[in-house]
């Protein structure tokens, strides 16, 4: 009796889960194993004529000096984005949370705003800050430089890749911050209380208590910094710079669209695409290996 | 264990109907845009447009008449939605048991690739080369169009001329309608309109300066005008270099050498013909208006055509379409509109200015394809081109420009006065991956003008791209 009770229950849960199951199957795995089929053949995109030509694509795009540019760009981005925004947030969060300061929620409010506005629309900000004559960044800057020749914040190639940085830190800081406060909020007041006694200052008491009581959430917000960088470094640089001037802003998600579509290389694109799949699944999995704590308990 | 029985049932139905979504082929058009929402941009309507009924429903009275679905699939451009309804209605009265269904958008790649994808193709698709999404180029590199050879020879419905004989002599002789450059047509031209430099006329007869008809006129310009603070040049983006440069190319060489560039002829970009075009553009970076790199993108393109109206720089690449674009801008007092052809490159040689036209094509797998073929020569009758005229569009039809208002006769004048026109560019190749001349050629403009890449970089990656393009041309 009891074995065909235990029976049924494993099949009215896979009857349960098997929509989900489905639903994963057809719309994550089936697409992600094309992905990499595609990337074996020379086609279009749409017509029948579809060539199987092995490795081919990979080691052309060994040599394709555009998308090892591409490929930097990305790294830059992914780094600097991420130490960066991972540094203010905690900081900012640190603050609002531990500090006694007035209006803590204006602030978590206004932070988190960058964060409700579409890509579109914070490009459309910042092409207005860095606008060479009018904008914001230079207006003030001529404060100090005076009548000197405008800097290009979009134009000079070898600015344009930290005017997106900045975009994109400034967009996704509240995010994390108020992910940081949720966990800061957590961690058990009776512990600064001993530590004030003990007569550690605010600093010690972030490094010591702080950081290592909320470092699970610092580790799966690295995942989401990786993920969340090389699909939004995507959207910014089509909004902003369009991989541009001349290819400098170009990240691989870019360059995989413009070879896919405007080139007419689909098979190649679907190379990048593995590439970079392997290259976010790579990274992630590095960083949460090389971020492992034994997980300490309040 | 009834109730178990009920909950698996209903678990059970729950996964069936979940096919049901997917499942099914839809039996309406994927889109069937009529004149009524074609007019709005929104994307939102899109997917509005699955649900829409479709009006024009079979009609009754002549069943001797055999009932036909021809699809059209209409890129919606600076001339708008209305004309291709109107056309479409047109091209119905005429042809009687004939259903035009009509999808426009400005994005129309979007909207008819992925129904393409499946297998379910347009009878026919007026969309240009030269878009982001190079559908039309696509389906050219995969040799998925039907030949329109045949259609130069067919009559222009309801006329007694063939539309060879219609079509101003030329146009069907370029790559920009033979994309292999093996003499059979692929697209038919569409609407065209002359590229050329456009400049502020108010501003010269302010100053008293003359409109420059030499390039070395033209640098005495830019030093002039450089004292006063302005700048001889400025263009929207780089993805404007390629009428401009096409012009300077056949006129520093003349068509045949044009022709093997478009071809891809081995040291073709190595030549002195070649080298001058380089040179020039080179010297032209010198005279640009100092932040159009950094607005040279989608997003800050219209600040550099704002530099003309605000009396900033003088001249800018551009086509027919600016003054419209910039209708609304706000401008210097005394701003006058003032367009020319690309002056000579040779002392003494002719000006010469690109003509783009847009392009119509039947894909290899349409179902209709006698009636697509109909419905093109169509394009050309009087009856259609004037309809188009009305929008402001242009075919290529003689006696079309008499159509026109003052502003865009000025426009079309442009060869009145002995400049070259030009037409057709790259020929298509089997796609190579991670090469693009586009990018070679025209984006590095960007880097000539900020510096960072030397005039011999440049000519040297053109060759190379050429190179590796010519390998993969058939």
């Amino acid at each position: 009796m009891n074995v065909k009770k235990g029976k049924a229950r494993s099949i009215f849960i896979g009857v349960c889960v098997a929509p989900a199951v489905i639903l994963f199957f057809i719309f994550m795995i089936i697409p992600t194993f094309n992905v990499f089929k595609m990337s074996l053949y020379k086609w279009g995109g749409y017509s029948n004529n579809k060539e199987f030509v092995g490795f081919e694509n990979f080691s052309k795009l060994m040599q394709d000096t555009n998308f090892l540019r591409s490929f930097q760009n990305s790294i830059l981005l992914v780094v600097c984005v991420t130490v960066v925004t991972m540094a203010l947030a905690l900081i900012f969060a640190a603050i609002i949370s531990r500090e006694k300061i007035k209006g803590e929620n204006f602030f978590r409010v206004i932070f988190y705003i960058p964060n409700i506005l579409s890509v579109v629309v914070i490009s459309a900000i910042f092409a207005a800050i860095y606008d060479p004559t009018t904008g914001m960044l230079n207006s003030i800057l001529g404060i100090f430089r005076g009548d000197k020749d405008p800097i290009l914040w979009l134009g000079d190639q070898k600015l344009v890749i930290f005017s997106l940085v900045i975009a994109m830190i400034w967009q996704a800081i509240g995010y994390y911050m108020v992910m940081y406060m949720a966990s800061m909020a957590s961690v058990p007041e009776s512990l600064y209380e001993s530590a004030d006694l003990e007569g550690a200052n605010h600093v010690q008491q972030f490094f010591s208590i702080t950081l290592p009581l909320i470092w699970t959430n610092i580790r799966t917000t690295l995942s989401f910094f990786i993920i969340s960088c090389i699909n939004l470094s995507f959207q910014f640089v089509k909004a902003l710079t369009n991989g541009g001037p001349d290819g400098a802003t170009e990240v691989f998600l870019s360059y995989m669209y413009k070879q896919a579509y405007t080139n007419s290389s689909y098979g190649y694109g679907m190379a990048i695409g593995v590439i970079v799949f392997l290259f976010s699944f790579g990274l992630s999995a590095l960083v949460n290996l090389a971020t492992k704590r034994e997980p300490l308990e309040f | 264990m009834k109730r178990k029985l009920l909950t698996l049932l209903l678990a059970g139905s729950m996964t069936a109907t979940m096919f049901a979504g997917c499942g099914g082929n839809d039996p309406e058009p994927a889109t069937d845009n009529n004149a009524s929402n074609a007019s709005t941009d929104d994307d939102a309507s899109k997917a509005d447009d699955n649900n829409s009924v479709e009006d024009t429903s079979a009609p009754e009275e002549d069943a001797s008449v055999e009932e036909q679905t021809l699809k059209v699939a209409a890129f919606e451009g600076g001339y708008g939605a209305d004309m291709w309804s109107e056309v479409a209605e047109a091209f119905e009265a005429s042809h009687p048991g004939v259903t035009v269904e009509l999808t426009i958008d400005k994005k129309i790649e979007d909207v008819i690739s992925p129904s393409m994808k499946a297998g379910d193709y347009p009878d026919v698709v007026h969309l240009a080369t030269g878009r982001e999404a190079a559908l039309t180029e696509t389906l050219t590199k995969e040799k998925a169009l039907l030949e329109l050879t045949d259609v130069l020879d067919m009559t222009v419905p309801g006329e007694d001329v063939t539309v060879k004989d219609k079509v101003i002599p030329g146009f069907f002789d370029t790559l920009g309608t033979n994309p292999y450059g093996d003499g059979v047509t692929y697209y038919a031209p569409m609407f065209y309109s002359p590229c050329g430099l456009f400049y502020n006329a108010g501003l010269l007869k302010e100053k008293g300066w003359d409109v420059p008809t030499t390039w070395d006129e033209m640098w005495e310009l830019g030093d002039k005008a450089k004292e006063e603070g302005i700048a001889l040049f400025t263009y929207p983006t780089t993805g404007y270099f390629d009428a401009f440069t096409y012009a300077l190319l056949d006129s520093a060489g003349g068509s045949d050498f044009y022709n093997s560039c478009m071809t891809y002829e081995d040291g073709i970009w190595e030549s002195d013909n070649a080298k001058k075009v380089f040179d020039l553009i080179a010297k032209l970076a010198e005279y640009t208006e100092s932040s159009t790199v950094a607005n040279a993108n989608d997003q800050g393109f219209t600040k550099n055509q704002q530099l003309i109206l605000d009396n900033k720089a003088i001249f800018c690449p551009n086509g027919t379409w600016l003054p419209g674009e910039m209708a609304e801008a706000p401008r210097a007092d005394g701003f006058e509109w003032g367009f020319m052809a690309v002056p000579a490159v040779n002392e003494g040689g002719k000006g010469s200015s690109f003509t783009f036209f847009e392009q119509m094509w039947i894909p290899a797998a349409a179902e209709n394809q006698d009636m697509a073929k109909e419905f093109i020569a169509y394009m050309y009758s009087d009856e259609a081109a004037s309809i188009f005229a009305k929008s402001g569009a242009v075919q290529p039809v003689a006696g079309m420009t008499d159509q026109l208002d003052d502003d865009n006769k000025l426009f079309y004048g442009i060869y009145d006065n002995g400049a070259t026109a030009v037409m057709g560019g790259f020929a298509s190749t089997a796609p190579v991956e991670g090469v693009s001349m586009a990018d070679t050629l025209f984006g590095t403009v960007n880097s000539i003008v900020s510096g960072e890449k030397t005039v011999d970089e440049w000519q040297k990656a053109v060759e190379e791209a050429s190179d590796q393009l010519r390998e993969a041309m058939e």
